[in-house]
């Protein structure tokens, strides 16, 4: 990692930590939303940006996450199991939604895992007796922790930002290691992955499981922020909001999913001042976006970090021939 | 001496059309076999049923005397057998030296040891090896899309050899490689060879490149064999010369 990559990095954490300091509440309800959902784009960003595995059922994983907890936390039982359990829970299911993708690629599993997002869908919306249907989970309650209450704005935003620490440092560990290499392999050429042994149908599956288990405890912490989930927050939107943070950050690089989430998360805000067209704007600036950069943001930035050194070497090979004799 | 790999009256064929029409043969141990063939022969059919890329319609495949027809590849890589692939197969985006410890990590450990152990699954040193055995140390840390193209074949050939495999398969190592890059090629393969002891099965075209390389050669022509013998033969044989120029 680049000297310069690592200020940033620091820098941001440091502007993470200190601006719910400065913003009233419901700028602090929406950088935790930001810190939420940046957790279920990681694990899209695995699935897909890393593994090369397109899915369109990220959103219906933080579904099962938030019902998961919901459900369990107003039965009683402590945050931290409910949050396990979420975890878990998604975990396996996606394990068993990564069959389709050994035998399907690209839009074919696009449709197979946009298929279980409608399903998911149905289930929480049609199985009153167990999620309340379309009346949804109210005052669901917010976890303490050896007293610690994170029932306000700025220490539930604590918790989640904590929360997205840990997680990206253990996804962070992962990628650096032969596991991630062999996802990588696995998007370029699983022909060629499987001939040097790599048992790619494992790996296939880790994928899925592992981004699953990703969106399902962001939904662990999606329920307690809100407070109130109803089915249709988990349908096909949430799903294709979570693709657009992937790709707008930059799909296959590690921070594409903060930035993207930041984006998704900020800017209908800011367009609120275009009153009824904000929706178009955003359209219109995701649109311009892919035509330009497919990379996304950091792809951008990357592309232009690489002309300014490219540029500065041209300008230092000058003047070390203007020195010259 | 000793057979390490056998393979018995192999059949496939892709619909009505049989590309791989009963083929016997044997290699043994620290043999440089080459397969020549017009295109269309079933050299790389005959490939891909040995590695477990294909399946076989009949016929078996053993390697040290075990069963392995219908094994994965991943599978048969990790008993020891490795390849390269006629067209390019290097990983673009990542460095060289990913590329190499990528080829080599699945024999190191269990998958949850490397989940939880090194980067780079303890092959530091191999792979510095082996990026100067094949003098690609000043690449190392490219990203493998930026290399020639000669580069990445060899790139590639080094890749089949990071996980020290006993037998290795390659298709057509020379296609598209310019001489200067041919010479080196050749002379890292009887490098290798040499020094490990392994055993090669190669296909290709470029008849100097087989002359050069090969202790024995097959002509396969319409998936069948038809003829076998030490390189000088074959180029003298007048049924090979048919089914190169005839028809």
């Amino acid at each position: 990692m680049s000297r310069v990559s690592a200020a940033a990095i620091v820098a941001a954490a440091a502007f993470a930590i200190a601006v719910p300091f400065f913003l009233k509440p419901f700028g602090i309800f929406l950088i935790s939303m930001w810190a939420v959902l940046t957790i279920a784009a990681m694990g899209l960003n695995l699935t897909l940006g890393y593994a090369g595995q397109v899915s369109l059922a990220q959103g219906a994983f933080v579904g099962v996450g938030a019902y998961s907890v919901a459900l369990l936390t107003q039965a009683g039982y402590p945050f931290a199991l409910a949050f396990v359990a979420a975890g878990g829970l998604c975990f396996a299911v996606g394990w068993i939604l990564g069959y389709p993708a050994l035998r399907v690629q690209h839009h074919y599993l696009a449709f197979v895992t946009l298929a279980f997002t409608t399903l998911v869908f149905l289930v929480l919306r049609n199985e009153q007796w167990l999620t309340n249907g379309i009346y949804g989970i109210n005052d669901i309650p917010r976890p303490s922790f050896f007293g610690w209450s994170t029932r306000g704005p700025q220490s539930f935003y604590f918790f989640s930002f904590g929360t997205l620490v840990v997680l990206s440092a253990g996804t962070w560990w992962m990628l650096r290691s032969p596991w991630g290499r062999a996802f990588v392999a696995l998007r370029e050429n699983p022909i060629r992955a499987l001939s040097l042994g790599l048992d790619t149908r494992r790996y296939t599956l880790m994928a899925f499981a592992i981004g699953s288990m990703l969106g399902g405890l962001s939904g662990a912490l999606y329920a307690p922020l809100v407070q109130f989930i109803e089915p249709g927050s988990f349908a096909l939107g949430m799903s294709f909001n979570l693709l657009l943070m992937v790709i707008v950050g930059g799909s296959g690089y590690f921070f594409g999913p903060f930035v993207g989430a930041l984006v998704a998360v900020l800017l209908p805000e800011w367009l609120r001042i275009t009153q009824g067209y904000y929706l178009i704007v955003y359209a219109g600036l995701v649109m311009v976006m892919m035509a330009f950069c497919p990379s996304g943001i950091l792809g951008l930035i990357g592309r232009v970090a690489k002309a300014v050194s490219r540029a500065g070497r041209a300008a230092r090979a000058v003047s070390a021939e203007g020195i010259g004799p | 001496m000793s057979v390490v790999l056998e393979v018995s009256n192999l059949h496939k064929s892709f619909g009505g059309i049989v590309a791989v029409n009963g083929v016997s043969f044997e290699v043994n141990d620290g043999e440089i076999l080459g397969i020549i063939g017009p295109n269309g022969s079933g050299k790389s059919t005959l490939f891909n049923c040995v590695l477990g890329q294909l399946l076989p319609n009949s016929g078996e495949v053993r390697i040290d005397g075990r069963r392995t027809t219908g094994m994965r590849p991943c599978d048969l890589n990790r008993l020891g057998v490795s390849r390269t692939f006629q067209l390019l197969q290097v990983f673009p985006q990542l460095s060289v030296r990913d590329n190499l410890i990528l080829a080599g990590q699945e024999h190191q450990g269990s998958m949850f040891s490397r989940l939880i152990g090194s980067a780079d699954a303890g092959l530091g040193r191999v792979t510095d090896r082996m990026v100067e055995f094949f003098r690609l140390s000043h690449l190392a840390d490219e990203p493998a899309g930026a290399l020639s193209y000669g580069q990445q074949k060899l790139l590639d050939v080094a890749m089949a050899f990071m996980a020290g495999p006993r037998l290795v398969l390659l298709d057509e190592p020379a296609g598209g490689v310019n001489l200067t890059m041919l010479g080196q090629l050749r002379e890292r393969l009887q490098a290798y060879h040499a020094e490990r002891k392994a055993t090669f099965v190669v296909i290709e075209h470029q008849m100097e490149f087989v002359m050069a390389l090969c202790t024995r050669v097959l002509v396969l022509a319409e998936g069948r064999i038809i003829a076998e013998g030490a390189p000088n033969d074959i180029r003298r044989n007048p049924v090979v010369i048919e089914a190169y120029l005839g028809h």
